[in-house]
């Protein structure tokens, strides 16, 4: 019975980590500027890959390999976000046309983000 | 360091290099001054007047003077004009045929070897049956891989971490300038200038990097040690901490990276790692196959302080791995370690 | 894996590596196609994350626990990767438009920086 319960848990997790996944990979297509990309992106580096490997470690169960998961899905966690913020600020100070994309507030702005970056 | 070689425009090689760049060479200046002694008397007067003014004799030499310079001239710049081209052409014609050559050797080579599969083959002998079925016992690595490597072909991997030295050697005799040296500084200001350029000082990525990297750190330790148990060792575990030490560097700068990481660091870790592998495994020149006996006990399989000699080896390498992968990011990036 | 239901996580399992393998496909186009270089080292850092929750079924199906290890090494060096690419375009590019657009905020940039960072 227990077997039972944890492969429908199980299941239930990955299909919803598939679910996550293909949602994130058409943003990655759909949309048509980098910087809305990223939000794409994001959908899967933190919960798409929580929603798998919570799958897998129920249906582990008590090992060592599912506190690796853990430890994995922590690290993860910790570095997609700086990712992201990298990638957005390559993309603001690489980008030759931002104002088509998105409001300025004044003049000097784009100065300051192409010089800092 | 290398030294500079002061000489070098007139050494012989210099003069190839010159020559095959077409430029000037010291040995043209040379010929022309041994034939210099009559100064070419055609510089104030056009030819047809100076011609009238000599007489028979002095026309003849004359005449034969311009044929001699006519000669010079066409020797000295075909040496600087078409002599580099043949040159250049006749080495890319020499380079396909000493490939062509090579290939043709090797292809008759492989023809003459048995057919694959075949059960008399000399590799179908006793070595890898004793390696799998008594590996574990005489070994005591549970990873037979790690096992091989570092315990029945050691000698082998001493050569590879020598490799590694040998690689970091050429890189540093080639790339390094050293602040100890003064007219580098200047040197040294151009490869910075190259860096000026990048963002620095990104809050966000110190925050994170400061609590990721003691993590990668220990992830690359921990990778290391369990080499003999799960897959992984010394060349996999050190990358990891070169990663990590690399990371380290970008987030934060030269200048907080050399508080830790200097060159007598480098040296130090590296030659002492190498020389207590090459300490305890070179017996193998004078040996040969046969081991030693180890005075180190095999332990339980499956512990970290088991398997004789291996998760110290293990830690060698690691070490010198790390240290190597440091070295040739920052030699690349700044000339200096 | 071994147990009652082990055919029915075979066949969860399997089915979820190949829509992985689908969508590491579609992430290569976007990295081949995309118009800028953002969009490329986006669709790089998504295809390491599905070989990581790849490797990661893969531990679970073939019981080998070690598995793992590799899956973080994989975490660390796609990050790393990220950094070291953003950082270097973002100076090259700086530095070759510097002289161009903008030539009094690019010397003023480059003296107020000690040029000894990295």
């Amino acid at each position: 019975m227990s077997d039972i319960i944890r492969f429908l848990l199980s299941a239930l997790f990955t299909l919803a980590g598939l679910f996550v996944t293909i949602t994130s990979v058409l943003g990655v297509f759909r949309f048509r500027y980098a910087l809305n990309r990223i939000h794409a992106a994001a959908l899967l580096d933190t919960l798409g890959i929580l929603f798998m490997l919570l799958g897998i470690i129920i249906a582990l169960g008590f090992q060592v390999a599912s506190l690796k998961a853990v430890i994995l899905v922590v690290f993860l966690w910790m570095t997609s976000p700086v990712a992201s913020h990298l990638i957005g600020r390559l993309q603001l100070t690489t980008d030759e046309h931002l104002s088509e994309h998105m409001e300025i507030e004044s003049g000097d702005m784009l100065e300051e983000i192409k010089k800092e970056g | 360091m290398a030294r500079k070689n002061e000489h070098y425009e007139e050494s012989l090689l210099g003069r190839l290099d010159r020559w095959t760049q077409s430029g000037e060479s010291g040995l043209d200046q040379r010929m022309m001054d041994d034939l210099a002694s009559p100064p070419p008397p055609a510089a104030s007067l056009p030819q047809k007047e100076l011609e009238r003014r000599m007489d028979r004799d002095d026309r003849m030499k004359h005449h034969m003077l311009l044929q001699e310079q006519a000669t010079y001239d066409r020797i000295r710049t075909w040496g600087s004009v078409r002599g580099s081209r043949f040159f250049r052409r006749a080495y890319i014609v020499l380079a396909v045929l000493f490939c062509l050559a090579l290939i043709a050797v090797l292809l008759r080579a492989t023809a003459t070897l048995p057919p694959f599969g075949n059960p008399d083959n000399p590799m179908h002998n006793d070595v890898a049956r004793r390696y799998i079925e008594d590996g574990m016992e005489e070994t005591g690595a549970v990873n037979l891989v790690a096992g091989m490597i570092l315990d029945y072909r050691a000698f082998d991997t001493l050569g590879e971490s020598n490799v590694l030295f040998t690689a970091v050697c050429a890189v540093l005799i080639l790339l390094r300038i050293s602040k100890e040296h003064s007219d580098a500084t200047a040197m040294l200001e151009l490869e910075a200038d190259d860096r000026m350029y990048e963002p620095q000082d990104d809050l966000i990525l110190q925050t994170m990097v400061r609590l990721l990297v003691p993590l990668i750190l220990l992830f690359g330790i921990y990778v290391i040690l369990n080499g003999h148990i799960s897959p992984g060792g010394g060349f996999s575990g050190g990358a990891v901490m070169g990663a990590g030490l690399i990371l380290y560097l970008n987030a934060f700068g030269f200048e907080k990276a050399e508080r830790f990481f200097t060159f007598r660091t480098f040296q130090t870790v590296s030659v002492i790692s190498l020389s207590f592998y090459a300490l305890s495994k070179s017996y193998s020149f004078f040996t040969g196959a046969n081991h030693l006996p180890s005075i180190i006990q095999t332990g339980i399989p499956g512990k970290i302080f088991s398997a004789g000699l291996i998760p110290y080896l293990n830690i060698a390498v690691g070490l010198v791995v790390c240290c190597t992968m440091y070295a040739l990011y920052t030699l690349f990036r700044k000339g200096d370690l | 894996m071994s147990g009652s239901m082990a055919g029915a996580y075979t066949v969860l399992y399997q089915g979820s590596l190949v829509i992985l393998a689908v969508a590491l496909l579609l992430c290569l186009i976007r990295a081949i196609r995309g118009p800028q270089i953002a969009d490329r080292i986006i669709a790089i850092n998504m295809m390491g994350t599905l070989t990581i929750i790849s490797i990661a079924i893969l531990a679970f199906l073939l019981e080998e626990g070690y598995l793992m290890d590799i899956a973080m090494i994989y975490t660390m060096l796609s990050f790393l990767a990220v950094v070291l690419l953003t950082k270097i375009y973002m100076g090259v590019y700086r530095q070759k438009h510097a002289g161009s657009d903008r030539p009094e905020t690019a010397r003023e940039h480059g003296e107020k920086e000690a040029g000894q960072h990295e």
